[in-house]
């Protein structure tokens, strides 16, 4: 965690305390102020704009942008499946780091190694590289086909182009996160407590729900966010791997943007995406505040 | 609680399938001159297609235009953030956590969508499809390795040795210069790779403000990807991903739970 305050004075060397809090609060300020003016104009301005511009028909205040956005079955349809697509791919991920994760905490030697090794592999691989890849691997005569061939399965049928294809890109690329946060975890549960907990007659159900994922409940609760936030606003997943429709949001922002021209509905449907997201986003930097807190 | 082998085994057998399995496949692709079903390996091999691809300019204009905005991009970022990580780790000035803590819930904003808003801004100031309105909004995907990383780097270096030297009448720049920057060095250059190599592969911000015009490379490769010839998108896939993958190998020691992870705040 960085921390955002050290103790009066604590991190900052005695040569730059010398030189006065005035001059100092001053050189601080220049320093930051560029990247946070760029973060001002690139963030906070267009998004205030845009919300003010959806709220604006013909210089007045208008709901109708909404109401057609809600009551178009296709833009609800859109919004559905990037909501579910979201919720199950960001839980099928964690489910499956947990388990990668307690299997490391109770191994050790090479085998483990190389699990982890294997779990990490996606922080290297840029979303287009496996989206590319995976439309080779699993995509009709693919080498996954090859392969399930050479065993004698010829019932093979592609998730390219359905909704599992990009379920399977996002569950590929999340995957490092919620490992390297429940290893982390699980790692500060001693040996001890594991073993007083079996003597005491606990069953292995039991030791996971009461021991171990107390630990890890708040690192679960911030890799969720964070993973389903990048999948609800994610567009080149989707559109590599996706259905034509129903699209998910920012493949349907991309194309009512950019073939359409209809800025006006792409920024409608960028707003909705955005509520949606900070309410997340908000749980997301609660948690994360709240651990700040506790830390100081 | 120790499993059996064969458990791990079969874990690892899965994990290497689903983890390598597709990168592998787009590799024998690109040495492939002919591979036809049902073969699991190429029929026939070759590096015949990297010797077409090189020549052709619809290929290799893409490629530098990328090589160039994601330099200037990640240029112009480290210039503007590393000081200001200094700064957030070293100094004291009025709201400096709430500046710190605004790059950290930038990241909870919905990116597409906050290109969508950028877009229709851009647009009015004449900004899409130039060269320049791709640099600015990949700078803002570059924000996120060069604050994070560096200030963390800063605060990591104990102040006792600056303060001796400074002590003993070396002058603040020659303290920065001769004791702190030689510290945060490696983690400042990990912050560059990683943010170069973002940038390199962005999709996004490319697509919404920079088509038609500035073709990057991973739209260049969005193109090939839908062609007949597979050999053309793998070859461009394996031809830039493998350089930065190496990179990205030597900026493993930050990516571990404690850069990844807690950077994120877990």
């Amino acid at each position: 965690m960085i921390r955002f305050a050290t103790k009066s004075g604590g991190n900052t060397p005695g040569h730059l305390q010398r030189t006065g809090p005035g001059r100092e609060a001053l050189a601080g300020l220049a320093l930051v102020a560029l990247p946070v003016a760029m973060l001002l104009m690139l963030t906070l301005w267009p998004t205030v704009s845009m919300v003010i511009a959806t709220f604006t028909v013909d210089g007045h205040m208008s709901t109708s942008r909404y109401a057609y956005f809600f009551t178009d079955a296709y833009s609800l349809a859109n919004l559905r499946f990037t909501m579910v697509q979201g919720l199950v791919s960001a839980l099928s991920a964690l489910a499956i780091s947990f388990g990668i994760a307690l299997y490391l905490r109770f191994s050790a030697g090479r085998i483990a190694t190389m699990i982890h090794a294997l779990s990490l592999f996606p922080l290297f691989v840029p979303s287009i590289i496996i989206s590319y890849a995976l439309v080779r691997f699993l995509g009709p005569n693919g080498l996954f086909q090859l392969l399930l061939e050479q065993v004698g399965f010829t019932h093979y049928r592609t998730p390219y182009l359905t909704p599992v294809g990009p379920f399977l890109a996002f569950v590929w690329e999340a995957l490092p996160l919620p490992v390297l946060v429940i290893s982390a975890g699980l790692t500060q549960v001693s040996d001890h407590a594991v073993e007083a907990a079996r003597d005491l007659g606990a069953g292995p159900i039991r030791i996971l729900w009461e021991v171990l994922l107390p630990q890890v409940r708040r690192s679960l609760l911030i890799a969720f966010a964070l993973i389903f936030l990048g999948i609800i606003g994610a567009y080149t997943v989707p559109y590599m791997l996706g259905p034509a429709a129903p699209e998910m949001m920012g493949v349907f922002m991309q194309r009512t943007l950019g073939n359409l021209h209809d800025a006006d509905a792409a920024q409608v449907q960028a707003v909705v995406l955005m509520v949606i997201s900070s309410v997340v986003g908000g749980f997301y930097i609660a948690t994360m505040l709240k651990s700040q807190g506790g830390e100081r | 609680m120790k499993r059996t082998p064969i458990g791990g085994l079969l874990i690892l057998g899965t994990m290497a399938l689903a983890m390598i399995g597709p990168i592998l496949t787009v590799i024998l692709w690109a040495f492939a001159v002919k591979w036809r079903y049902p073969h699991i390996l190429p029929t026939e091999w070759g590096i015949k297609f990297w010797f077409g691809m090189l020549g052709r300019e619809t290929i290799i204009t893409p490629v530098l235009t990328s090589l160039a905005l994601t330099s200037i991009a990640t240029t112009a970022a480290a210039a503007i953030c590393w000081p200001a990580a200094y700064a957030f780790a070293r100094l004291k000035f009025p709201g400096r956590q709430v500046m710190l803590f605004s790059f950290i819930a930038a990241q909870a904003v919905p990116k597409f969508a906050l290109f969508v808003s950028i877009a229709v801004i851009f647009l009015r100031l004449n900004l899409v499809g130039s060269f320049w309105g791709v640099v600015l909004v990949q700078m803002l995907s570059a924000v996120l390795y060069m604050i994070w990383i560096p200030t963390a780097a800063f605060r990591g270096i104990p102040p006792a040795l600056e303060e001796a030297a400074f002590d003993l009448g070396a002058s603040r720049l020659r303290v920065f210069l001769q004791i702190t920057l030689p510290q945060a060095l490696p983690a400042l250059a990990a912050s560059y790779v990683l943010a170069f190599v973002s940038i390199l592969f962005e999709v996004d911000g490319a697509l919404l403000i920079g088509a038609p015009t500035v073709t990057t490379m991973p739209l260049l490769l969005m193109s090939l990807s839908a062609q007949v010839i597979v050999q053309e998108a793998a070859v461009l896939c394996v031809m830039i991903w493998v350089p930065c993958f190496i990179l990205l190998l030597l900026t493993r020691r930050f990516m571990t739970a404690k850069g990844i992870a807690q950077g994120f705040g877990a």
